[in-house]
């Protein structure tokens, strides 16, 4: 099967406040093709512009100058063909868990029972049966991150966007969520964009991973991760996985480097 | 880490319960002391009771009123303008407060109409009301809509605009239009703000009832007042003012629990609180 591209993005540009003195290029002619079912990470030091890029793909913000395209399609506007996970969960507090796994369907006007079933079957994959009556406020943090996970699987989106989606969790939770992530993402093949700053969360989830410049961002390098699937995390001891970490910890410590140099603050990544 | 935080804790509840039961016991004798004091004072002779009737006597007072059910007749007309005049400020500003809230152009249009109305105290209104609406009910309702409308109207314009921008991004992400924006994300987001809001015009339109009531109207707690005073019975006088205060925090109460119905999910962030 030949393999398809699903987005496009061509010499992107984002400057923050143009034209005035605080102005921000945060992301600089950006080239980056993504492949159907792909499963890629952007990493790279804080203000490399990896936020800024998936607003971008979502249709959040529109770019001084280059196109993105989704399908063959420009994008314009806020785009739910690309479906996003924000790190602070972004539930709908005066909905229950099934109310807001419902949402996506619901605004689809699909019919109230396919709703439920749907609803029903996603809270089932990430784990939450028994709790689609609480509201997100009664939840822990690793559980409201899971409803968001099947709210987005329940809107079903051409492309997953993640944005450092598991940051605000402990450790533990974290890698429980990596690995439940990885279930989900082997069983709907769904491409997805994953920024984070943690090249381990990269290695363990990417099928390729795209380190970023520091600002202006722009692609640095692009390393297909060949660690073999399914994974586990205790494949962090292996050879290979020590090898790929070390080559990505030396392009990302370059660009960290330069810029804590360049920039004594950080406006840009938000 | 399925387990965290969802069992309620019964140790937990069963020393916030004493905490309640004490601040309860707490209240009620600062209460009597109050009263004691009050009634030693009067009894004894130190302050005349042409300055302040004892206790007791406000007591006998109360027991007439309420026996021959004139006490209950008053409540009932002041509750009835109150009621009638502040919904029908509420139905006015909730629609308009959430139009100008996501509306610049709306907002840019009336904000300068709303700055002149708001500061006014209801009382100014008193006799352009008379002119308009004679000394009937329908003046005691304007008096208490013209007193309230502006500021619920500032209420839910505010609440409206502080729903999170983060929230309304994710639901268009998922593919809402304006208008389920605005049903599914900026109504509920804003319905603890207004509600709160509209607990504060409630107490206003009290305010704004009793003034009208002085100026001009045969019944109501602020007629029976003003009478009292006419007729020096202070404690005709003080048995009004309870009167007040037992109404309001009944109605209060009563919010309280309309507010727990139809708004679930906060009812649970104010336990935790």
């Amino acid at each position: 099967m030949a393999v398809s591209t699903i987005i496009v993005a061509d010499r992107v540009t984002k400057i923050f406040a143009e034209g005035r003195r605080d102005e921000v290029a945060a992301l600089q002619d950006l080239s980056l093709e993504v492949n159907e079912g792909e499963f890629i990470c952007l990493v790279g030091g804080s203000g490399c512009g990896k936020t800024t890029f998936l607003n971008l793909v979502a249709g959040f913000l529109s770019p001084t100058d280059g196109v993105i395209y989704l399908r063959g399609r420009r994008i314009a506007g806020i785009e739910p063909r690309a479906g996003m996970i924000f790190q602070s969960y972004a539930l709908l507090p005066w909905k229950t868990v099934f109310g807001n796994v419902e949402f996506g369907p619901k605004m689809k006007r699909l019919p109230k029972a396919e709703r439920r079933a749907i609803a029903e079957r996603f809270i089932r994959m990430v784990g939450l049966t028994g709790f689609e009556h609480f509201y997100p406020g009664q939840l822990s943090g690793g559980m409201q991150q899971r409803v968001t996970l099947a709210r987005l699987l329940a809107a079903d989106p051409e492309v997953f966007l993640m944005d450092e989606p598991f940051a605000a969790l402990d450790a533990m939770t974290r890698q429980v969520m990596q690995e439940e992530l990885i279930r989900i993402h082997e069983q709907s093949r769904k491409t997805t964009i994953f920024v984070t700053h943690n090249i381990d969360e990269a290695l363990i989830l990417a099928d390729r991973i795209i380190v970023m410049s520091a600002r202006p961002g722009r692609v640095k390098t692009s390393i297909q991760n060949d660690l073999p699937r399914p994974r586990h995390v205790d494949m962090q001891l292996s050879p290979r996985y020590l090898e790929l970490k070390t080559q990505i910890w030396g392009h990302v410590e370059e660009e960290v480097r330069r810029h804590i140099e360049a920039t004594p603050r950080d406006p840009g990544e938000r | 880490m399925a387990s965290t935080g969802e069992r309620p804790r019964t140790g937990r509840a069963r020393a916030r319960l004493g905490e309640t039961w004490r601040s309860f016991a707490l209240g009620t004798l600062s209460v009597i002391v109050l009263l004691s004091v009050w009634q030693a004072v009067t009894a004894g002779g130190y302050i005349s009771p042409i300055f302040l009737p004892s206790p007791l006597q406000v007591f006998r007072q109360a027991r007439r009123y309420v026996t021959d059910g004139s006490l209950f007749w008053h409540v009932m007309s002041s509750g009835r303008r109150v009621l009638i005049g502040f919904v029908l400020a509420a139905i006015v500003a909730i629609p308009l407060g959430i139009v100008l809230g996501t509306s610049r152009v709306a907002k840019a249009l009336f904000d300068p109409i709303l700055s002149i109305i708001r500061p006014l105290p209801s009382l100014s209104w008193i006799p352009l009301t008379i002119l308009w609406f004679g000394i009937d009910e329908g003046q005691k309702y304007a008096i208490v809509f013209m007193g309230t409308f502006a500021s619920a109207l500032l209420y839910v314009m505010e609440s409206t605009r502080r729903v999170d921008p983060l929230l309304i991004k994710a639901a268009q992400n998922l593919g809402a239009t304006r208008v389920d924006v605005l049903r599914e994300v900026i109504l509920p987001g804003s319905l603890p703000g207004i509600i709160s809001g509209l607990k504060v015009c409630l107490a206003l339109s009290w305010t704004c009832v009793l003034s009208a009531e002085m100026v001009a109207a045969t019944q109501g707690l602020g007629a029976l007042i003003w009478f009292a005073k006419d007729w020096n019975n202070m404690a005709l006088v003080m048995v009004g003012m309870v009167s007040i205060s037992v109404t309001v925090l009944m109605i209060d109460t009563a919010f309280r629990a309309i507010e727990d119905r139809i708004l679930p999910w906060e009812r649970h962030q104010r336990r935790r609180d």
